[in-house]
């Protein structure tokens, strides 16, 4: 068929699903992360409470996003329904969402018997009332007998919700940008990368004991390797995008031609981050301020990458 | 069963718009809303110098065998009928949009709780729609049930718009389809569109 085409953008899905799609990503990898160091690393109470309350707080601004820009508010009722997977297999927004509420349910769950021994829990006035009432006593028992159990479900569901976030845009078939496999990775490395940063940030300004120091250097390390993984796959997905179709070849002049793209994601975003994080593994730092600069352009790199992939997906009508 | 198609034929197109104000008064559309249409006809000027003509396209649900916004649909309002027609329920439907942003025909458009006020005073009484949704061609799926034609079909000054049973051999859209003298827009995207379009004789050289 012999046809002019035009190419366009959309105005659908714009700065707001970023937010939800980066809020879903670090919130989800920040309580995955958290939950595993606990298990397997160093029980660490203050750890658990701050990857479950930013996996759920994060997690909720996020949903809340897209909920609000739902046009019937009231039929989200289908999607919360968990037999919805079973309706509607072929769909990830019907997958994101039960992974987000039983990533919440698990993650509150699992870090209910360390938030009943805060002092901040203790002498909250609801919060006292309610950690001492006979059922939620029951269940902090019965997490704690289900220890890994309850902490593995929470990450898997996590894990989840990381990997959905790519999966999600994959699924747009007109747009070339969006539908190739490299998507679902890249959005789950930048999920568990800005993790890290976030909980490195978190460990270099509020909990900032000294007998942490080895779950640093090794949060610092996986950040390391995530980000050198995320730009490996961003040179892949560039040379797709540069032999690919008109519409990949579209976003591609879109991308690299945008400074905020070039230098403020994959300039200091990435690169400059990462010989931050470089020069602290392996020579170390006077001070915390170049890990904590890293850690926040790490950071607003990972909300960058969503925002200018949402602004960049080229349709090509035929018309 | 059959299997109901479209054929456009780009050569006997008018621009007259026709289609657009059928299927728009059939079908309820938020006429007041320039953006809202579950038809559109494109109007390109096509070359360059004194060589420029005129080229009418006409646009709507491609009614896919493989529908994109059907997968990401994550209720289940958007489902496919055994005769092939798409359909939205609108009871289902939370209106995520991820419909239309799956769809690569450009074919969805939402109806927001203002264009139902809207279109209350507009329509009057007989006013169908009760939930906003994304909405979309449903090939006048009600008509369609009644043995009569799409209302965009029934109008076409050009008989330009033809409907048929992609079932049926001596059907004249099945052999137009069959015979290959129309084919569907963008096939490589895997979506199996059942709008096939007879090109523009002027453009083939």
């Amino acid at each position: 068929m012999e046809v002019h085409m035009t190419y366009a953008t959309q105005e659908i899905w714009t700065w707001w699903l970023a937010i939800y799609l980066y809020f879903g990503g670090l919130g989800a990898a920040t309580l995955a992360v958290t939950f595993l160091t606990d298990m397997y690393l160093k029980p660490h109470r203050h750890l658990v409470i701050w990857g479950a309350g930013a996996g759920v707080v994060l997690l909720a601004l996020g949903s809340l996003m897209l909920f609000s820009h739902l046009l019937d508010k009231m039929a989200v009722i289908h999607v919360l329904n968990p037999l919805i997977i079973f309706i509607k297999p072929d769909a990830w927004i019907a997958w994101g969402t039960q992974f987000i509420i039983w990533m919440m349910v698990w993650g509150v769950l699992y870090a209910l018997p360390d938030v009943r021994e805060t002092q901040f829990a203790k002498k909250t006035p609801l919060l006292k009332t309610l950690i001492h009432l006979s059922f939620v006593i029951r269940v902090a028992q019965w997490v704690q007998r289900h220890h890994k159990t309850v902490g593995w479900l929470a990450v898997v569901n996590g894990v989840g919700v990381a990997v959905y976030t790519g999966l999600l845009l994959q699924s747009f078939p007109a747009v070339a940008l969006w539908d190739n496999p490299a998507v679902p990775l890249l959005f789950t490395v930048s999920a568990f990368s800005t993790a890290m940063a976030f909980l490195l940030l978190l460990m270099y300004t509020l909990i900032t004991d000294r007998a942490d120091d080895n779950i640093r250097m090794l949060y610092e390390r996986i950040d390391l390797v995530l980000i050198a993984a995320e730009l490996v796959i961003l040179f892949s997905l560039y040379q797709y995008l540069k032999n690919g179709p008109e519409s990949a070849m579209r976003s591609l002049e879109l991308l690299w031609n945008d400074y905020g793209w070039l230098i403020g994601f994959i300039g200091f975003g990435l690169i400059v981050p990462f010989f931050l994080e470089l020069k602290s593994v392996v020579r170390g730092w006077a001070t915390r301020v170049p890990i904590i600069a890293a850690s926040v352009m790490v950071l607003a790199g990972g909300y960058l990458l969503r925002h200018y992939f949402m602004y960049a997906g080229v349709y090509a009508y035929p018309w | 069963m059959s299997h109901y198609a479209m054929v456009i034929d780009l050569n006997t197109c008018v621009g007259c718009n026709a289609c657009m104000a059928a299927c728009a008064m059939e079908n309820q559309t938020p006429v007041w809303d320039q953006h809202k249409w579950r038809t559109y006809v494109h109007d390109k000027e096509i070359g360059v110098g004194s060589d420029v003509q005129r080229r009418f396209f006409p646009r709507l649900c491609n009614h896919c065998g493989n529908p994109p916004c059907m997968t990401v649909c994550p209720t289940g309002a958007t489902h496919k009928k055994a005769n092939g027609i798409v359909m939205v329920d609108q009871g289902l439907c939370m209106g995520c949009q991820a419909c239309a942003m799956a769809c690569p025909y450009h074919a969805r458009i939402t109806v927001t709780h203002a264009d139902i006020k809207e279109g209350k005073e507009f329509y009057g009484s007989d006013y169908r729609r009760t939930r906003p949704s994304v909405d979309k061609c449903s090939f006048c799926d009600h008509r369609v049930e009644q043995g009569l034609k799409p209302a965009c079909v029934e109008t076409c000054v050009g008989s330009s718009r033809m409907f048929g049973d992609l079932d049926d051999p001596n059907d004249p859209v099945a052999q137009m389809v069959a015979s290959g003298a129309a084919r569907p827009l963008m096939p490589h995207i895997g979506t199996r569109p059942n709008v096939y379009y007879i090109d523009d004789i002027r453009w083939r050289g």
